[in-house]
């Protein structure tokens, strides 16, 4: 089978590059609180993990025909997010491609503060499901009989 | 006070978290709340092709972050980086033990830096997460907890 044929016409439509633009949120104490109890870690330096910014912008743009459900993570870490400052998130489609039959699609998301610091920077790698054909975990049900 | 530096072969202080279902559920809700979604609702889940709720690959994203902030402080905050990749479904009742092995110790842009296999496994010892990861000498500094008890203390203050 030819990786054009195991691509959704959903996933060759998005290309390479493409720009997801940006959202803003103000990370709280109450956030920060709130994460750190529920990951049993009092110290947890960056509550972001659970935020999921190359998700979100993905969503924004794709949610109506695309899934891209996590299979990875690839991140750099570069200042703890400061409770009650501005995150801005911007993110792109920096690659897709076939391996072992499946298709994927890696989004990069950037976040910096509002004093311009840089907090993260991190990749989703998402199998991509196509909305309305491909349910998004039947893989792992087929492999894992989860 | 200085911390230890690690060589090649030797492995970090390691990570054990239960996951339960509250968690699963809470952990879509805190910082953005994601919804109802496979890792948090039945019925989503098995919308989205699954028999049950699985924890979500961020959810031990953070169990290796703590792995990392615990035995490298300030060297992994700032500038640590992890590539993982999620191997095998966890679920709400599991013990996940978050691993590092050190694997070499060289320098780069002419700073040591320390990069290790990491890896989350269950309680069956099966491998559930699985990446690398890389950061500075360890650090015994906490910073980023001294910045935010001083911004905490200024806030009291005024």
């Amino acid at each position: 089978m030819s990786e054009a044929e195991v691509g959704s016409k959903a996933w060759q439509s998005i290309p390479v590059g493409d720009d997801l633009g940006t959202l803003d949120y103000v990370l709280t104490e109450q956030m920060v609180a709130d994460y750190r109890r529920v990951v049993d870690n009092p110290q947890a330096a960056y509550p972001t993990v659970a935020a999921r910014h190359p998700a979100n912008l993905f969503y924004r743009k794709y949610a109506s025909i695309m899934r891209v459900p996590n299979m990875g993570h690839d991140s750099e870490y570069f200042n703890p997010p400061v409770a009650g400052k501005r995150i801005t998130i911007s993110g792109r489609i920096k690659d897709k491609y076939i391996r072992r039959g499946n298709a994927y699609i890696i989004v990069e998301a950037t976040a910096v503060d509002e004093d311009g610091r840089m907090i993260e920077s991190s990749c989703l790698v998402g199998l991509a499901r196509e909305v309305g054909s491909q349910a998004a975990h039947e893989k792992i049900a087929k492999k894992w009989g989860a | 006070m200085m911390a230890a530096e690690l060589k090649a072969g030797d492995h970090l202080q390691a990570v054990v978290r239960d996951v339960t279902n509250d968690k699963m559920v809470e952990f879509e809700k805190v910082v953005w709340d994601r919804g109802r979604n496979s890792h948090s609702d039945i019925n989503v889940a098995k919308a989205d092709g699954i028999s049950r709720t699985i924890a979500s690959g961020q959810n031990q994203m953070a169990f290796l972050h703590e792995l990392m902030e615990r035995n490298f402080g300030d060297a992994w905050v700032y500038g640590g980086k992890i590539s993982a990749r999620w191997i095998h479904p966890v679920y709400a009742g599991d013990r996940l033990t978050a691993n590092g092995l050190v694997t070499e110790v060289g320098v780069v842009d002419g700073k040591p830096r320390v990069t290790l296999q990491v890896w989350c496994e269950n309680q069956d010892g099966r491998k559930t997460g699985v990446g690398t990861a890389s950061a500075g000498q360890p650090s015994a500094k906490r910073s980023w907890m001294d910045a935010r008890a001083k911004a905490g203390a200024a806030r009291v203050a005024s």
